[in-house]
């Protein structure tokens, strides 16, 4: 801790022949003047799942809904730094906020599907949002991603059902099939599964290893055994003494477990702390 | 028993303490508890026997001028030769339907669409426009009667009209439309939004097709309770409509109400009459009723959903 070096160990985990979905670079997000979180640097792989770990506080959420610019429209919020999708600054004038949204994805908390929609009409919300109205197009693209977030089979026979009659899994999941349908390059989950039971929540981590073949996955967990099994690679965040939260290391996740560099990262795994 | 889940056992002496507590005054506070209740059950006959009693005078008396004239004819004068001429008060009803028609007409759009704006906007305007609802929902309603009297009837010479009177409900009607529809929208889970945002859609889409619908079984109550309010009230129409006694509907046309006839036959000098008064609280009584208990059932579902 007595130089830069411990402070940001953001070792590039993605070596050489792996593609980057985004990078972060120096990122900050603050609220009237006062930061959140900072110092967040690091290159978010394809087709991999990047976790983000840290006790409350260290601004794991603040920074992911950073990546999809849900703070636009919080007053007073403020984010610095760089987030390049495929190279392109998504602060930047080339890229517009709603389109970025359909090409970054978000899993809440707690599972929010539109209470007064069907299962159908919640899966193609997105599209519709956007704007598509063939009938046809729809149809293909509820099926694919309910089959997608493994919901197809049991809603099959009741698409037309209010989504709210659904379980808390099967609801959870139907938030990832809506956000699926759009087809985006990156999705971002907020402790997807901190509100459901043991069952669903393996259910959902069954997902998100095959679905990490056609979508980058970002997620915050408040559980490290849940980081450890299910993500390729680990950002480690902390509350510093300003109550602000930064970056102390990103790894593989194998190498934030086993051989981290900083002794809080060991500390924090270990269960010492948080 | 608590042994089981608590390793500490209490000493002896201070689970004798604990017990001689308890027992104290245990008496007193039976009695104490007793009385209270009591008092709870006083108070709510005093509540519901005037409320009962009313209910049952307007039943007993109204049902029986509740004949199918009642409801087609217009109303008659009695006269020495046939005293108990009195007609129907079709006049009235229809006059009704269409005051409430036409002040749902003004006051629904504007009411919903001012209830999202403030629910949805924190600036200046907003407050402001809230300061102003909640103030005009407790006005009284007879300056909504001279308001309309003095605007419509005289400066733009509509005279007496179910425009008018339509007006006067609406401006009438228009906070409390703007209340519910805020609380509605209000109510609307900020992840919905979120999730809305979240997927592209814009934030006018996200009020239209998602905010919206989550909060209209809230906002069609608020329009119903709003309904049911104008429809029995009497002061904003009593020197506005008209009172008219012909079938009339149309906007610039004097009309009646209910109310209005409730007013004129309770002041009249032939019992006959006083009697259709009885009916006619009655109808009244019924609207208002099924208007309220819609709401209530609206309500319900809404909760039952979140």
């Amino acid at each position: 801790m007595t130089d830069d070096l411990t402070t940001k160990t953001t070792t590039s985990a993605t070596s050489s022949g792996v593609k980057v979905a985004m990078q972060l670079q120096d990122v900050a997000v603050s609220f009237n003047g006062r930061t959140a979180v900072r110092d967040a640097t690091f290159n978010v792989a394809a087709n991999r799942v990047t976790s983000m770990i840290g006790p409350s506080g260290s601004g794991k959420t603040t920074l992911l809904r950073a990546l999809n610019r849900l703070h636009d429209l919080t007053p007073g919020a403020k984010v610095t730094g760089k987030i390049l999708l495929e190279g392109v600054d998504i602060y930047g004038p080339n890229i517009t906020v709603t389109e970025l949204r359909t090409r970054v994805g978000m899993v809440f908390q707690r599972p929010n599907p539109f209470p007064t929609m069907t299962i159908y009409e919640n899966a193609v919300s997105g599209l519709r949002f956007n704007g598509v109205k063939k009938k046809s197009l729809l149809d293909e693209a509820a099926e694919e991603s309910l089959r997608a977030a493994a919901l197809w089979e049991s809603v099959e026979s009741r698409l037309n059902v209010a989504a709210s009659n659904l379980s808390g899994g099967e609801q959870q999941r139907l938030c990832i099939a809506r956000a699926l349908a759009l087809k985006p390059e990156v999705l971002l989950m907020d402790e997807p599964t901190s509100a459901l039971d043991p069952i669903a929540t393996l259910r959902i981590e069954e997902l998100m290893s095959t679905l990490k073949q056609q979508v980058t996955i970002i997620i915050v967990t408040h559980n490290m055994q849940q980081a450890s099994r299910i993500s390729d690679d680990c950002a480690f965040l902390l509350m510093g003494e300003d109550r602000a939260g930064e970056l102390i290391e990103f790894n593989t996740t194998e190498k934030i477990f086993n051989s981290p560099i900083d002794s809080r990262t060991l500390d924090y795994t270990l269960g010492r702390f948080g | 028993m608590t042994d089981l889940f608590n390793p500490v056992v209490a000493n002896d002496a201070l689970r004798a303490e604990i017990q001689a507590i308890s027992h104290r005054g245990r008496r007193a506070r039976l009695l104490r508890s007793r009385i209270i209740i009591a008092l709870c059950v006083i108070a709510l006959l005093i509540a519901v026997i005037p409320l009962a009693a009313l209910s049952w005078e307007i039943i007993a008396k109204g049902l029986p001028v509740l004949k199918a004239s009642f409801f087609t004819q217009l109303p008659l004068s009695p006269n020495l030769a046939l005293p108990n001429q009195t007609g129907g008060v079709s006049n009235a009803i229809i006059g009704s339907l269409a005051l409430v028609f036409y002040s749902s007409l003004m006051s629904v759009p504007v009411g919903v669409l001012t209830g999202i704006y403030t629910a949805e906007n924190e600036n200046r305007t907003a407050s402001a426009i809230r300061l102003m609802a909640q103030t005009m929902a407790g006005a009284p309603s007879i300056l909504m009667g001279l308001f309309a009297f003095a605007l419509i009837c005289q400066q733009l010479g509509f005279g007496y009209s179910a425009l008018a009177g339509s007006f006067a409900l609406a401006v009438l009607m228009i906070p409390v439309i703007v209340v519910a529809t805020e609380i509605a929208v209000r109510n609307v889970p900020q992840s919905l939004r979120e999730a809305g945002l979240a997927l592209g859609a814009r934030p006018h889409t996200v009020s239209l097709k998602i905010v919206l619908p989550t909060a209209l079984s809230g906002i069609v109550t608020g329009c119903i309770l709003a309904i049911s309010r104008a429809v029995g009230e009497a002061a904003p129409v009593l020197f506005t409509i008209g009172g008219a006694t012909l079938l009339n509907w149309k906007p610039a046309d004097p009309v009646s109400a209910l109310p209005i006839s409730i007013y004129i036959d309770a002041k009249s000098q032939w019992p006959s009459l006083r009697a259709m008064v009885f009916g006619i609280a009655l109808v009244l009584l019924f609207v208002v009723f099924i208007a309220s208990f819609t709401a209530r059932f609206l309500v319900g579902r809404q909760q039952r959903k979140s």
